[in-house]
Protein backbone atom coordinates (compact mmCIF):
# COMPACT_ATOMS: atom_id res chain seq x y z
CA UNK A 1 0.00 0.00 0.00
CA UNK A 2 1.49 3.69 -1.11
CA UNK A 3 1.64 5.89 1.75
CA UNK A 4 0.73 9.07 -0.66
CA UNK A 5 -2.73 8.55 -2.08
CA UNK A 6 -2.57 8.49 -5.89
CA UNK A 7 -5.04 10.95 -7.57
CA UNK A 8 -6.82 11.37 -10.69
CA UNK A 9 -8.10 15.24 -11.04
CA UNK A 10 -11.01 14.89 -14.13
CA UNK A 11 -11.95 18.47 -15.28
CA UNK A 12 -12.24 19.89 -18.16
CA UNK A 13 -10.65 23.33 -18.03
CA UNK A 14 -7.17 22.46 -19.01
CA UNK A 15 -5.46 25.38 -17.00
CA UNK A 16 -7.33 24.38 -14.08
CA UNK A 17 -6.47 20.36 -13.55
CA UNK A 18 -2.85 21.22 -14.63
CA UNK A 19 -1.81 23.84 -12.26
CA UNK A 20 -4.11 21.52 -9.59
CA UNK A 21 -1.70 18.89 -10.80
CA UNK A 22 1.24 20.60 -10.10
CA UNK A 23 0.39 22.01 -6.58
CA UNK A 24 -1.00 18.73 -5.27
CA UNK A 25 2.84 17.08 -6.70
CA UNK A 26 4.66 19.76 -4.79
CA UNK A 27 2.24 19.50 -2.22
CA UNK A 28 3.73 15.27 -1.91
CA UNK A 29 1.10 13.47 -3.42
CA UNK A 30 0.62 11.70 -7.01
CA UNK A 31 -1.54 12.94 -9.55
CA UNK A 32 -2.35 12.48 -13.19
CA UNK A 33 -5.11 14.47 -14.67
CA UNK A 34 -7.51 13.72 -17.01
CA UNK A 35 -9.98 16.25 -19.03
CA UNK A 36 -13.20 13.89 -19.41
CA UNK A 37 -14.93 11.05 -17.65
CA UNK A 38 -14.45 9.15 -20.60
CA UNK A 39 -10.67 9.46 -20.21
CA UNK A 40 -11.32 9.00 -16.45
CA UNK A 41 -12.56 5.26 -16.83
CA UNK A 42 -10.10 4.12 -19.22
CA UNK A 43 -7.49 5.94 -16.98
CA UNK A 44 -8.72 3.73 -13.92
CA UNK A 45 -8.44 0.71 -16.48
CA UNK A 46 -4.90 1.41 -17.02
CA UNK A 47 -3.24 2.10 -12.60
CA UNK A 48 -5.35 2.14 -9.83
CA UNK A 49 -6.15 5.15 -8.32
CA UNK A 50 -7.04 5.85 -3.93
CA UNK A 51 -8.91 9.71 -4.73
CA UNK A 52 -10.72 11.14 -7.71
CA UNK A 53 -11.71 14.71 -7.79
CA UNK A 54 -14.24 15.17 -9.90
CA UNK A 55 -15.65 18.41 -11.73
CA UNK A 56 -20.05 17.93 -12.27
CA UNK A 57 -20.31 20.00 -15.74
CA UNK A 58 -18.55 18.52 -18.48
CA UNK A 59 -19.29 18.13 -21.99
CA UNK A 60 -20.02 14.65 -23.04
CA UNK A 61 -20.45 12.20 -20.10
CA UNK A 62 -21.14 14.94 -16.77
CA UNK A 63 -19.43 14.33 -13.83
CA UNK A 64 -22.99 12.86 -12.33
CA UNK A 65 -22.37 9.97 -14.77
CA UNK A 66 -18.96 9.32 -14.63
CA UNK A 67 -19.41 9.30 -10.59
CA UNK A 68 -21.65 6.18 -11.34
CA UNK A 69 -19.68 4.63 -13.82
CA UNK A 70 -16.73 5.04 -11.55
CA UNK A 71 -18.10 3.46 -8.56
CA UNK A 72 -19.56 0.42 -10.65
CA UNK A 73 -16.03 -0.04 -11.86
CA UNK A 74 -14.11 0.40 -8.56
CA UNK A 75 -16.25 0.97 -5.66
CA UNK A 76 -13.96 1.49 -2.99
CA UNK A 77 -12.39 4.53 -4.36
CA UNK A 78 -12.86 7.44 -3.04
CA UNK A 79 -14.18 10.50 -4.86
CA UNK A 80 -14.22 14.40 -4.44
CA UNK A 81 -17.09 16.38 -5.97
CA UNK A 82 -14.98 19.54 -7.04
CA UNK A 83 -17.72 21.99 -8.85
CA UNK A 84 -18.15 25.77 -9.38
CA UNK A 85 -22.37 25.09 -8.95
CA UNK A 86 -23.49 23.77 -5.38
CA UNK A 87 -27.23 22.65 -5.35
CA UNK A 88 -28.67 20.64 -2.29
CA UNK A 89 -30.10 17.95 -5.43
CA UNK A 90 -26.43 17.58 -6.82
CA UNK A 91 -25.34 16.97 -3.46
CA UNK A 92 -28.03 15.02 -2.54
CA UNK A 93 -27.56 13.05 -5.77
CA UNK A 94 -23.56 12.79 -5.12
CA UNK A 95 -24.07 11.02 -1.69
CA UNK A 96 -26.19 8.59 -2.86
CA UNK A 97 -23.94 7.46 -5.64
CA UNK A 98 -21.42 6.90 -2.92
CA UNK A 99 -19.32 10.58 -3.68
CA UNK A 100 -16.95 11.08 -0.37
CA UNK A 101 -17.11 14.92 -0.89
CA UNK A 102 -18.90 17.75 -2.18
CA UNK A 103 -16.34 20.91 -2.32
CA UNK A 104 -16.83 24.24 -4.31
CA UNK A 105 -14.77 26.16 -6.39
CA UNK A 106 -13.05 28.30 -5.93
CA UNK A 107 -11.12 25.84 -3.05
CA UNK A 108 -7.36 26.54 -1.22
CA UNK A 109 -5.29 23.70 -1.82
CA UNK A 110 -4.70 23.52 1.62
CA UNK A 111 -9.01 23.15 2.11
CA UNK A 112 -8.36 20.15 -0.99
CA UNK A 113 -5.27 18.22 0.44
CA UNK A 114 -6.93 18.17 3.81
CA UNK A 115 -10.46 16.47 1.78
CA UNK A 116 -8.13 14.15 0.38
CA UNK A 117 -6.20 12.97 3.23
CA UNK A 118 -9.30 12.54 5.04
CA UNK A 119 -10.81 10.57 1.80
CA UNK A 120 -7.65 8.36 1.40
CA UNK A 121 -7.78 7.57 5.15
CA UNK A 122 -11.11 6.21 5.04
CA UNK A 123 -10.31 4.35 1.79
CA UNK A 124 -6.83 2.57 4.09
CA UNK A 125 -9.54 2.21 7.16
CA UNK A 126 -11.57 -0.04 5.12
CA UNK A 127 -9.42 -1.73 3.26
CA UNK A 128 -8.06 -3.01 6.89
CA UNK A 129 -11.74 -4.07 7.95
CA UNK A 130 -11.97 -6.10 4.86
CA UNK A 131 -8.57 -7.85 5.57
CA UNK B 1 -63.45 51.78 -9.12
CA UNK B 2 -65.93 54.44 -11.11
CA UNK B 3 -69.17 52.79 -9.28
CA UNK B 4 -67.51 53.64 -5.30
CA UNK B 5 -66.56 57.32 -7.00
CA UNK B 6 -70.30 58.27 -8.33
CA UNK B 7 -72.21 56.37 -6.08
CA UNK B 8 -71.95 57.19 -2.23
CA UNK B 9 -74.30 56.29 1.10
CA UNK B 10 -75.35 59.49 1.29
CA UNK B 11 -76.54 59.64 -2.67
CA UNK B 12 -78.58 56.71 -2.61
CA UNK B 13 -80.19 57.84 0.88
CA UNK B 14 -80.71 61.52 -0.02
CA UNK B 15 -82.84 59.81 -3.53
CA UNK B 16 -84.77 57.33 -1.02
CA UNK B 17 -85.75 60.17 1.25
CA UNK B 18 -86.46 62.21 -1.44
CA UNK B 19 -88.79 60.32 -2.99
CA UNK B 20 -90.43 59.34 1.24
CA UNK B 21 -90.61 62.94 0.55
CA UNK B 22 -93.12 63.36 -2.77
CA UNK B 23 -94.75 59.86 -1.23
CA UNK B 24 -95.60 62.50 2.07
CA UNK B 25 -96.98 64.96 -0.34
CA UNK B 26 -99.20 62.89 -2.27
CA UNK B 27 -99.77 59.68 0.18
CA UNK B 28 -100.13 59.45 4.24
CA UNK B 29 -97.59 59.80 6.70
CA UNK B 30 -96.70 56.39 7.21
CA UNK B 31 -95.57 56.05 3.90
CA UNK B 32 -93.36 59.03 5.08
CA UNK B 33 -92.13 57.15 7.63
CA UNK B 34 -91.19 54.13 6.32
CA UNK B 35 -89.69 55.95 3.25
CA UNK B 36 -87.32 57.83 5.92
CA UNK B 37 -86.44 54.63 7.44
CA UNK B 38 -85.94 52.95 4.40
CA UNK B 39 -83.51 55.69 3.38
CA UNK B 40 -81.26 54.99 6.64
CA UNK B 41 -81.44 51.15 6.17
CA UNK B 42 -79.77 51.58 2.48
CA UNK B 43 -77.48 54.25 3.90
CA UNK B 44 -76.24 51.87 6.65
CA UNK B 45 -76.13 48.99 4.23
CA UNK B 46 -74.36 50.82 1.25
CA UNK B 47 -71.50 52.48 3.51
CA UNK B 48 -70.60 49.01 4.85
CA UNK B 49 -70.51 47.42 1.51
CA UNK B 50 -68.42 50.36 0.64
CA UNK B 51 -65.87 49.80 3.50
CA UNK B 52 -65.73 46.12 2.45
CA UNK B 53 -64.95 47.06 -1.09
CA UNK B 54 -62.03 49.34 0.22
CA UNK B 55 -60.50 46.68 2.25
CA UNK B 56 -61.05 44.47 -0.41
CA UNK B 57 -58.76 46.76 -2.70
CA UNK B 58 -56.54 47.29 -0.34
CA UNK B 59 -55.82 43.26 0.16
CA UNK B 60 -55.57 43.02 -3.72
CA UNK B 61 -52.86 45.74 -3.69
CA UNK B 62 -50.66 44.22 -1.03
CA UNK B 63 -50.76 40.98 -2.87
CA UNK B 64 -50.03 42.18 -6.13
CA UNK B 65 -47.01 43.96 -4.43
CA UNK B 66 -46.29 40.48 -2.20
CA UNK B 67 -46.27 39.20 -6.17
CA UNK B 68 -44.07 41.33 -7.78
CA UNK B 69 -41.88 41.15 -5.34
CA UNK B 70 -41.56 37.30 -5.32
CA UNK B 71 -41.70 37.50 -9.58
CA UNK B 72 -38.82 39.70 -9.38
CA UNK B 73 -36.60 37.36 -6.71
CA UNK B 74 -37.42 34.31 -8.76
CA UNK B 75 -36.34 35.80 -11.82
CA UNK B 76 -33.17 37.35 -10.15
CA UNK B 77 -32.41 34.38 -8.34
CA UNK B 78 -32.30 32.41 -11.38
CA UNK B 79 -29.93 34.65 -13.28
CA UNK B 80 -27.97 34.88 -9.82
CA UNK B 81 -27.12 31.11 -10.33
CA UNK B 82 -25.89 31.52 -13.17
CA UNK B 83 -23.65 34.23 -12.71
CA UNK B 84 -22.07 32.57 -9.36
CA UNK B 85 -21.46 28.92 -11.57
CA UNK B 86 -19.86 30.57 -14.43
CA UNK B 87 -17.79 32.77 -11.96
CA UNK B 88 -16.67 30.56 -9.84
CA UNK B 89 -14.81 28.47 -12.41
CA UNK B 90 -12.49 31.68 -13.88
CA UNK B 91 -12.46 32.04 -9.69
CA UNK B 92 -10.79 28.88 -9.04
CA UNK B 93 -8.52 29.41 -12.05
CA UNK B 94 -7.40 32.83 -10.35
CA UNK B 95 -6.82 31.49 -7.16
CA UNK B 96 -4.68 28.39 -8.23
CA UNK B 97 -2.40 30.50 -10.60
CA UNK B 98 -1.69 32.54 -7.59
CA UNK B 99 -0.98 29.41 -5.50
CA UNK B 100 1.17 28.20 -7.97
CA UNK B 101 3.47 31.60 -7.98
CA UNK B 102 3.56 32.02 -4.41
CA UNK B 103 5.06 28.55 -4.72
CA UNK B 104 7.17 29.36 -7.29
CA UNK B 105 8.18 32.71 -5.50
CA UNK B 106 9.19 30.38 -2.74
CA UNK B 107 12.22 28.91 -4.52
CA UNK B 108 13.69 31.55 -5.92
CA UNK B 109 12.96 33.79 -2.60
CA UNK B 110 16.86 33.66 -1.36
CA UNK B 111 18.01 35.61 -4.14
CA UNK B 112 15.91 38.97 -4.07
CA UNK B 113 14.43 38.85 -0.59
CA UNK B 114 13.14 42.21 -0.90
CA UNK B 115 11.54 42.56 -4.32
CA UNK B 116 10.06 38.78 -3.46
CA UNK B 117 8.39 39.99 -0.40
CA UNK B 118 6.61 42.16 -2.05
CA UNK B 119 5.34 40.11 -4.94
CA UNK B 120 3.79 37.55 -2.43
CA UNK B 121 2.42 40.60 -0.36
CA UNK B 122 0.36 41.46 -3.86
CA UNK B 123 -0.03 37.55 -4.49
CA UNK B 124 -2.02 37.46 -1.14
CA UNK B 125 -3.91 40.69 -1.89
CA UNK B 126 -4.76 38.71 -5.08
CA UNK B 127 -6.29 35.66 -2.99
CA UNK B 128 -7.71 37.91 -0.26
CA UNK B 129 -9.96 39.29 -3.19
CA UNK B 130 -10.94 35.90 -4.46
CA UNK B 131 -12.23 35.21 -1.00
CA UNK B 132 -14.40 38.12 -1.42
CA UNK B 133 -15.80 37.28 -4.95
CA UNK B 134 -16.81 33.79 -3.42
CA UNK B 135 -18.44 35.13 -0.30
CA UNK B 136 -20.73 36.94 -3.04
CA UNK B 137 -21.23 34.10 -5.56
CA UNK B 138 -21.73 32.00 -2.58
CA UNK B 139 -24.48 34.26 -1.17
CA UNK B 140 -25.42 34.44 -5.29
CA UNK B 141 -25.77 30.74 -4.59
CA UNK B 142 -27.76 30.92 -1.60
CA UNK B 143 -29.83 33.29 -2.87
CA UNK B 144 -30.80 31.12 -5.92
CA UNK B 145 -31.35 27.94 -4.50
CA UNK B 146 -34.75 26.53 -3.70
CA UNK B 147 -34.73 24.83 -1.11
CA UNK B 148 -38.15 23.04 0.14
CA UNK B 149 -38.92 23.76 3.71
CA UNK B 150 -39.39 21.38 6.39
CA UNK B 151 -41.80 21.81 8.53
CA UNK B 152 -41.94 21.04 12.03
CA UNK B 153 -42.74 22.18 15.55
CA UNK B 154 -40.46 24.57 16.47
CA UNK B 155 -40.24 26.31 19.62
CA UNK B 156 -39.61 29.83 18.67
CA UNK B 157 -38.45 31.93 21.80
CA UNK B 158 -35.78 29.14 22.10
CA UNK B 159 -34.51 29.10 18.91
CA UNK B 160 -33.79 32.85 19.17
CA UNK B 161 -32.63 32.20 22.58
CA UNK B 162 -29.71 30.29 21.01
CA UNK B 163 -28.99 32.52 18.31
CA UNK B 164 -28.90 35.72 20.20
CA UNK B 165 -26.60 34.17 23.05
CA UNK B 166 -24.42 33.77 19.57
CA UNK B 167 -24.79 37.25 18.56
CA UNK B 168 -24.26 38.62 22.09
CA UNK B 169 -20.33 37.45 22.24
CA UNK B 170 -20.03 40.07 19.12
CA UNK B 171 -22.09 42.57 20.21
CA UNK B 172 -20.79 42.55 24.04
CA UNK B 173 -17.34 43.85 22.54
CA UNK B 174 -19.51 47.03 21.05
CA UNK B 175 -21.40 48.02 24.23
CA UNK B 176 -24.48 46.62 22.44
CA UNK B 177 -27.23 45.01 24.75
CA UNK B 178 -29.69 42.65 23.50
CA UNK B 179 -32.76 42.66 25.31
CA UNK B 180 -35.00 39.50 25.05
CA UNK B 181 -38.69 40.40 25.45
CA UNK B 182 -40.75 36.62 25.16
CA UNK B 183 -44.15 36.09 25.46
CA UNK B 184 -43.73 32.94 27.84
CA UNK B 185 -46.51 31.03 26.97
CA UNK B 186 -46.11 31.00 23.02
CA UNK B 187 -47.52 28.06 21.00
CA UNK B 188 -45.02 26.00 18.98
CA UNK B 189 -44.86 27.46 15.76
CA UNK B 190 -45.13 24.82 12.59
CA UNK B 191 -42.11 26.19 10.17
CA UNK B 192 -38.83 24.67 9.03
CA UNK B 193 -35.88 25.93 11.86
CA UNK B 194 -33.06 26.28 9.80
CA UNK B 195 -34.63 28.89 7.44
CA UNK B 196 -36.49 30.67 10.53
CA UNK B 197 -32.37 31.06 12.26
CA UNK B 198 -30.99 32.13 9.10
CA UNK B 199 -33.59 35.41 8.92
CA UNK B 200 -33.30 35.96 12.70
CA UNK B 201 -29.73 36.07 12.24
CA UNK B 202 -29.58 38.31 9.53
CA UNK B 203 -32.05 40.94 11.10
CA UNK B 204 -30.01 40.52 14.49
CA UNK B 205 -26.60 41.08 12.55
CA UNK B 206 -28.34 44.06 10.42
CA UNK B 207 -29.28 45.35 13.87
CA UNK B 208 -25.74 45.26 14.84
CA UNK B 209 -24.50 46.73 11.72
CA UNK B 210 -27.26 49.21 12.47
CA UNK B 211 -26.27 50.33 15.60
CA UNK B 212 -22.23 50.16 15.43
CA UNK B 213 -21.26 51.11 19.16
CA UNK B 214 -23.55 51.69 22.33
CA UNK B 215 -26.69 50.75 21.74
CA UNK B 216 -29.71 48.57 22.49
CA UNK B 217 -31.30 45.52 20.46
CA UNK B 218 -34.56 44.52 21.64
CA UNK B 219 -35.80 41.08 20.51
CA UNK B 220 -39.51 39.87 21.12
CA UNK B 221 -41.82 37.67 20.28
CA UNK B 222 -45.36 37.59 20.69
CA UNK B 223 -48.74 36.48 19.58
CA UNK B 224 -50.82 38.12 17.03
CA UNK B 225 -54.05 38.40 15.46
CA UNK B 226 -55.24 35.48 13.18
CA UNK B 227 -53.30 32.21 14.45
CA UNK B 228 -50.14 33.96 13.95
CA UNK B 229 -46.87 34.86 15.68
CA UNK B 230 -44.93 38.12 16.07
CA UNK B 231 -40.86 37.78 15.91
CA UNK B 232 -39.93 41.37 16.53
CA UNK B 233 -36.25 42.99 16.24
CA UNK B 234 -35.76 46.66 17.24
CA UNK B 235 -32.85 48.23 17.04
CA UNK B 236 -31.16 51.72 18.46
CA UNK B 237 -29.42 52.03 14.84
CA UNK B 238 -29.36 54.74 12.78
CA UNK B 239 -32.37 54.05 10.63
CA UNK B 240 -33.08 54.02 7.24
CA UNK B 241 -34.42 57.02 5.47
CA UNK B 242 -38.21 57.19 3.90
CA UNK B 243 -36.92 56.50 0.12
CA UNK B 244 -34.37 53.46 1.25
CA UNK B 245 -37.24 51.79 3.15
CA UNK B 246 -38.96 51.17 -0.06
CA UNK B 247 -35.97 49.51 -1.56
CA UNK B 248 -34.81 47.91 1.41
CA UNK B 249 -35.98 43.96 0.28
CA UNK B 250 -34.80 44.23 -3.33
CA UNK B 251 -31.85 42.20 -4.25
CA UNK B 252 -28.50 43.94 -4.32
CA UNK B 253 -29.65 47.22 -2.52
CA UNK B 254 -27.26 48.56 -0.21
CA UNK B 255 -26.27 51.56 1.63
CA UNK B 256 -23.22 49.47 3.09
CA UNK B 257 -19.59 50.39 2.01
CA UNK B 258 -18.25 48.61 -0.87
CA UNK B 259 -16.97 45.31 0.08
CA UNK B 260 -18.78 45.37 3.37
CA UNK B 261 -22.51 43.65 2.21
CA UNK B 262 -24.12 42.34 -1.10
CA UNK B 263 -27.16 43.38 -0.31
CA UNK B 264 -29.07 40.39 -0.26
CA UNK B 265 -29.62 39.52 3.14
CA UNK B 266 -32.86 41.25 3.79
CA UNK B 267 -34.02 39.84 0.09
CA UNK B 268 -33.00 36.20 1.15
CA UNK B 269 -34.89 36.72 4.23
CA UNK B 270 -38.31 37.95 2.59
CA UNK B 271 -38.02 35.18 0.27
CA UNK B 272 -37.89 32.71 3.04
CA UNK B 273 -40.40 34.47 5.13
CA UNK B 274 -42.41 34.43 1.72
CA UNK B 275 -41.60 30.40 1.54
CA UNK B 276 -42.96 30.07 5.34
CA UNK B 277 -46.14 31.34 4.25
CA UNK B 278 -45.84 34.54 6.67
CA UNK B 279 -44.46 37.86 5.90
CA UNK B 280 -41.90 41.15 6.81
CA UNK B 281 -42.13 44.27 7.76
CA UNK B 282 -40.40 47.17 8.28
CA UNK B 283 -40.32 50.88 10.07
CA UNK B 284 -38.50 53.56 10.97
CA UNK B 285 -37.03 56.73 11.97
CA UNK B 286 -33.57 57.90 10.77
CA UNK B 287 -31.44 58.53 14.11
CA UNK B 288 -33.71 56.77 16.11
CA UNK B 289 -33.71 53.04 15.07
CA UNK B 290 -35.73 50.44 13.04
CA UNK B 291 -38.04 47.85 13.57
CA UNK B 292 -38.75 44.20 11.58
CA UNK B 293 -41.38 42.29 12.69
CA UNK B 294 -41.95 38.93 10.77
CA UNK B 295 -45.20 37.39 11.00
CA UNK B 296 -45.31 33.33 11.18
CA UNK B 297 -48.70 31.49 10.67
CA UNK B 298 -48.21 28.83 13.98
CA UNK B 299 -49.52 26.35 11.75
CA UNK B 300 -48.59 26.94 8.37
CA UNK B 301 -51.72 24.62 7.14
CA UNK B 302 -54.20 26.29 8.35
CA UNK B 303 -52.15 29.82 8.42
CA UNK B 304 -51.92 32.06 5.74
CA UNK B 305 -51.41 30.75 2.20
CA UNK B 306 -47.51 30.34 1.06
CA UNK B 307 -46.68 31.85 -1.89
Amino acid sequence: MSAKPRVLIVDDEERFRTTMAKLLTVNGLEVTAVGSGKAALEELKAKPYDVITLDIRMPGMSGLEALAEIKKVNPGIEVIILTGHASVDTAVEIMKLGGYEYLLKPTSTEELMNKIDAAFERKLTREQKVR
Amino acid sequence: MGFRQSITPYTASILIALCAVIIAFTGSLGFAVAGIFLAFVTFMNTRQLLQKLAAANEQTCFLDEKLVQSQKLASIGELSAGIGHEINNPLAIISQETEWMQHLLKQIGERDPKEVAELQDSLKEVLRQVDRCREITQNLLDFARKKEPVFQEVNVNKLIDDLSRLVEKETIRYHIEIRKDFQQDLPLVHTDAPSLRQVVLNLLTNATHAIEKDGRIRIATQRSENGSVDIIVEDTGCGIPKDHLIKIFDPFFTTKPEGKGTGLGLSICHGIVDKLGGRISVSSEVGKGSTFVVTLPINQRKGMRPS
